[in-house]
Formats: structure tokens, sequence, C-alpha cells
């Protein structure tokens, strides 16, 4: 740190100064993700759940996905570029490091069922609902 | 005070995200910066945005990057639980004048988009031959 405000004091002074004059870009003036990292989105359908974990720059083979009764939980490590040289790092907001999210799922979902696909940084199960607790239509038959 | 580094760091533009966060809210994406020699880079996280849904322009000495996010859901779903509630990702940064910004290259891979903005020519340092008499 020290060293970083010597050979680059100013920038570093710019960042202390958007914190001194624009407060609000570090509280609520735009929305910023905040909550336990991967941030995850989880929706149903009449045929099942859908989750979504926001997780860029993952190599999906180290994402350890398990169902153990209604919990699906989700594991992993984020590693970022090290740096390289005398390079500098000016400023540092992406996450690092292990993450696990454990979500509660529905009792009626079949975990059997469940299917995992990532794509622009967005890694997205699908867990079908148990046959017997899909909605069906039923005929009223006119005598 | 050392000039030289003055504006070499980009530095974050406000006001323009002010004004549309009265329409919109966007969600402003965690942003590495690393410095060097050559330039700066930046690595932007912007999980669910594609090539096709993704801006990157320079207007003035103002860089904006503006992305959607696209989950591809499926049709009547109910949203049950949301710690992303907004579908766009902005951010607005200031250049210095030592960088070029018709040279800026960028990488969008699985949500990360990297952008390499390199020092003007001038403006790289130099090593200064010192000759003995």
């Amino acid at each position: 740190m020290i060293s970083n405000m010597l050979r680059f004091p100013l920038s570093m002074f710019d960042d202390e100064m958007d914190r001194w004059f624009f407060p609000e870009a570090f509280a609520a003036g735009s929305a910023r993700l905040r909550a336990g990292y991967p941030p995850i989105n989880i929706g149903t359908t009449d045929k099942g759940v859908e989750v979504y974990l926001f997780a860029p720059g993952m190599d999906p083979k180290a994402l350890d996905l398990v169902i153990e009764k209604n919990l699906l939980s989700v594991e992993g490590e984020r590693k970022l570029p090290e740096l390289e040289g005398d390079n500098n790092s000016v400023r540092q907001e992406r996450f690092e490091g292990r993450f696990k999210r454990v979500i509660t799922l529905p009792e009626d979902v079949d975990p059997d069922s469940a299917e995992a696909s990532y794509k622009d940084g967005v890694l997205h199960i699908r867990i079908a609902k148990k046959p017997e607790a899909q909605k069906r239509q039923i005929q009223v038959s006119v005598n | 005070m050392n000039d030289v580094n003055k504006e070499v760091a980009t530095r974050e533009e406000q006001a323009p995200a002010r004004q549309e966060a009265a329409e919109v809210v966007t969600l402003r994406p965690a942003t590495d910066i690393v410095e060097s020699k050559d330039g700066v880079t930046l690595y932007i996280d912007m999980p669910g945005v594609s090539k096709d849904s993704l801006s990157v322009d320079v207007d003035q000495n103002v860089l904006s990057v503006k992305g959607a996010i696209n989950l591809h859901t499926p049709e009547g779903l109910s949203p049950t639980y949301m710690d992303v509630h907004s579908g766009t990702f902005e951010r607005h940064f200031t250049l210095g004048e030592q960088l070029d910004s018709s040279a800026i290259e960028a990488h969008l891979e699985q949500g990360v988009l990297k952008l390499s903005i390199p020092r003007s020519e001038k403006h790289k340092p130099r090593k200064i031959e010192v000759k003995v008499a």
C-alpha cells in the first residue's frame, strides 16, 4: 500500500477524491451487487425451479453443485489473474476467493432431474417438479 | 507533485450515471484496474451480458460501458428470490489524456469484459542512454 502511494501518488488520491466528493456512488446512488457472492436469482414455473448464479469468469468444471434432500449448494473458488512484473493494481472491487451458497428448494422437486449450464458467466440450474406435483388441466366431461 | 502520473489512471465519471438513475436503475459492475508502463487494463464483471448486448464507446475522454443481462428465462417464470434487481450494467470512466482512446481493445469472456487501453506513444516511459564523453 505504502509503495503504491509512493509510486502512484495521484491515482490513489483520485480514488479518495471520488469517495469524498461523490459519496452516493459508494452508497445507494446506483444499485450495486452487495449480497453474498455469487448473487442469485430464483424463479418458479409450473414445471419447476430455475436458479441463476451470477459468477462470471469461472471454469464451470471448478464449480461444485450438490443437491441433498431439498438443499442445493454451490461451492467454488474464484481466482483473479495475478499481477505481472511491475504492474500495479489501482482498484480492486471484484470478488476473489472461496464462496458457497445454499438454496432451499421446494419439497416437491425431483433432484434427479437437475440440469446445469454455464453461459456468459451465469450458472443456470433447472430442477423439475415431481410429475405428480405439476399442474394438470382436468377435462370436465358432460353427460 | 508528480505531474506525469496525474491522469494516467482512469477515474470515474459520476454525472451521467446519476442522470440516468432517475429513469432506470442500472447496476454498477465491479471493476478491477491494473496499470502498467504500456497502459491500463480494466476487468469488468458483467455476468449475463453477451457480445450482442454490450456496448463500449468513447465520447471525448469518457469511456462508457453498458450491457443488458439476458438470462433466457422460460415463459411463465415468476421470481421468488432476487439479488439482481436490474437488467442493465452501466459504468463510465474518465480517461487521462496520456491514454490512446483510439486503440482500445475489448474482449468479453464468460461475463468478464477486459479492456486494454494503451498509453499513447509519446507518453510511454523511455530509457535514456547516458553517453560517456
